[in-house]
């Protein structure tokens, strides 16, 4: 009888441990492959409070002591980190009954857990780059971004397969790193619509007032407040929507931005106009993802842009930047409002066409949500990623290791 | 027996003592019949080759070339140091008997081959931390002392160079006194001395 595929995933984050995309992302791809009949055992960092082992939905979860004496700095926490991580995952592969068929890590905060496995136990090691350090940086300088990008490309070179979630992102990977092309795969990253279904916009009315008045419709954006999430060209187009339409702007997130976004808030005599609501947690986003009517995401880089795949599930119409991933998700005047990248005149222009055309927003909504049930479902992934899986040991059984 | 030698530093990378005493050490090894593999640093003289004496000297490079600090440096390095011994392994039929680790630059390899592939390691301590930086407690000595005690917390044995070494690490470390054995380099019975740990060490099982 044939046993099921073994993996084995490593992530810096998974839930309730949550920093960014990589363990929302981990979460639900591991739930999905698992009810595809794929035993999946996540290595993840420790969390207070959370358990050192315990079994989600089939997948086996193992949190790790993720060093926690003091370090020099971010870059070489991620090394003494990766050392215990490696040290445990080894320990659990080598006790587990069936041995791990493929190794799959996400992003070099796992990398030499990733590579030292592969090595260790002779199998093929598979990554998902959900960003790079030249991406995120526009750019490579200083030593510490430098080393990040050459551990990167370290990591690239190692896998068996690159996965990106966008045909952007294997464009990119593949120029960052010198990659051949048939070593990369696409994969989109998955939404999980159930979760805005269990309340209606009615139901929200109350929940509305906390954030707006009555007559003003929300504009909302969710994400860190850093430079390449492009929020200040939503900020600078604040007065052009105004002009044209009543609004509340509602940011969602924190970052190194968020006092001189204020001042310049503050600077144009609006700020009963803007609410910056700062972390919100996960029930609130979603009511806010909810009630709002138009959601905006105006980055400069986005390798995919989950966070405009959450609105689109929360059926809240999308105004976006033509840039990277979110270009690929958004069908111009049929999905959402694609506006030129860095462009405030055309980010307002698409915000105000949202909100002062019912037709129009009801139009983006619908093939927008209709979208996300065909391409974006967790399981659909789960089976391509299954299928990735499957291809590279199919190599791998006539490899010199086998 | 066959047992794997980590160290930084080997002819022709001399930076202190320890490369002519590793080399001096490996011909003897194999003149006690022990199938005897190093696994060493080199920025440019890469790969495997053979000395005369019949010892088998492997060196691996940094794959990372820019680092902020030798602990990021020597982090990285560790990997290509296990994929090294990872292939003497899968080269002999899956059979290593023992590592042995020379200070602690690498000991992040052994402790995961101990864990992986079930290879008892011996921490060879040529000096510690606590010398070196005596006092300082920067998160980079602190660092480097975790590292140092990861490594007598997973040895299977400990050898010094001198009574005063194996005082120093039972006060700095509180290990326990069977666990370390001194090896003196001026002994007559060196290598025998040497062989027995690997003995004893490769004995302890792992799981």
């Amino acid at each position: 009888m044939k046993r099921p595929l073994n993996v084995m995933m490593f992530s810096w984050e998974f839930p309730p441990r949550v920093i960014g995309g990589i363990s929302p992302h981990v979460y639900f791809l591991s739930k999905s492959l698992a009810k595809n009949d794929v035993k999946v055992h996540v290595v993840t960092c420790d969390f207070p409070g959370a358990p050192e082992h315990e079994t989600i939905d089939g997948v086996e979860v193992y949190r790790v002591d993720s060093y926690k004496n003091p370090s020099p700095d971010f870059a070489t926490w991620v090394y003494l980190m990766n050392m215990n991580m490696q040290k445990e995952a080894a320990a659990i592969a080598a006790k587990l009954s069936e041995p791990i068929d493929v190794f799959h890590a996400h992003d070099w905060l796992v990398a030499t857990t990733g590579i030292g496995l592969k090595h260790v136990f002779r199998k093929p090691l598979l990554v998902t780059m959900h960003s790079t350090e030249i991406g995120r940086r526009d750019g490579l300088h200083t030593t510490t971004e430098r080393m990040i990008h050459e551990t990167e490309a370290w990591l690239t070179y190692e896998a068996w397969r690159v996965v990106c979630c966008s045909d952007y992102m294997v464009t990119h990977v593949k120029w960052a790193f010198g990659l051949p092309q048939d070593k990369l795969a696409m994969v989109p990253n998955g939404v999980n619509s159930h979760v805005y279904e269990g309340f209606g916009r009615h139901d929200l009315r109350d929940f509305r007032l906390k954030f707006a008045l009555p007559h003003e419709k929300i504009v909302l954006y969710v994400g860190r407040l850093v430079y390449e999430k492009g929020i200040h060209i939503l900020i600078n187009a604040i007065p052009k929507v105004l002009a044209k339409a009543d609004a509340k702007f509602v940011i969602v997130g924190s970052g190194y931005m968020q006092e001189q976004l204020s001042n310049i808030v503050k600077s144009m005599g609006l700020e009963h106009k803007v609410l910056f609501t700062g972390f919100v947690d996960e029930e609130n986003l979603l009511k806010l993802q909810k009630v709002a009517d138009v959601s905006v995401v105006p980055s400069l880089f986005e390798p995919f842009g989950i966070v405009a795949l959450e609105a689109m599930a929360a059926k809240s119409p999308v105004v976006v930047s033509d840039t990277g991933g979110l270009g690929e998700i958004v069908q111009h005047d049929v999905t959402g409002f694609k506006a030129y990248p860095n462009n405030t005149d055309s980010l307002a222009w698409g915000i105000v066409k949202v909100l002062t055309d019912d037709g129009y927003a009801r139009h983006l909504r619908e093939n927008a949500y209709r979208v996300i049930l065909e391409r974006y479902d967790w399981d659909k992934i789960a089976q391509q990623t299954r299928g990735l899986y499957e291809a590279v040991l199919g190599e791998y059984s006539k490899s010199a290791w086998e | 027996m066959r047992a794997v030698l980590f160290s930084w530093e080997y002819p022709p990378r001399i930076v202190g003592k320890l490369a002519e005493y590793v080399s001096i050490l490996a011909t003897d090894l194999v003149k006690s019949s022990v199938d005897t593999h190093i696994v060493t640093y080199h920025e440019s003289l890469t790969g495997p080759s053979e000395e005369p004496s019949g010892a088998k000297v492997i060196r691996v490079t940094n794959p990372v070339r820019s680092h902020v600090s030798l602990i990021t440096w020597v982090l990285t390095l560790n990997q290509e140091v296990e994929r090294a011994a990872a292939n003497v392994y899968y080269q002999n039929q899956k059979n290593v008997n023992v590592v042995d680790v020379y200070d602690w630059h690498f000991i992040a390899a052994a402790v995961t081959l101990k864990h992986a592939l079930d290879i008892p390691f011996v921490y060879s301590v040529d000096s510690l931390e606590d010398h070196r930086s005596p006092g300082a407690n920067a998160p980079f000595n602190m660092a480097i002392r975790g590292i140092e005690w990861l490594g007598f917390f997973e040895a299977a044995a400990v050898t010094a160079k001198s009574d005063w070494m194996k005082n120093e690490i039972m006060r700095v470390y509180n290990v326990p006194n069977e666990k370390i054995t001194v090896l003196s380099p001026s002994a007559s019975t060196w290598v025998k001395d040497v062989v027995h740990v690997y003995n004893s060490a490769s004995g302890v099982a792992v799981k």
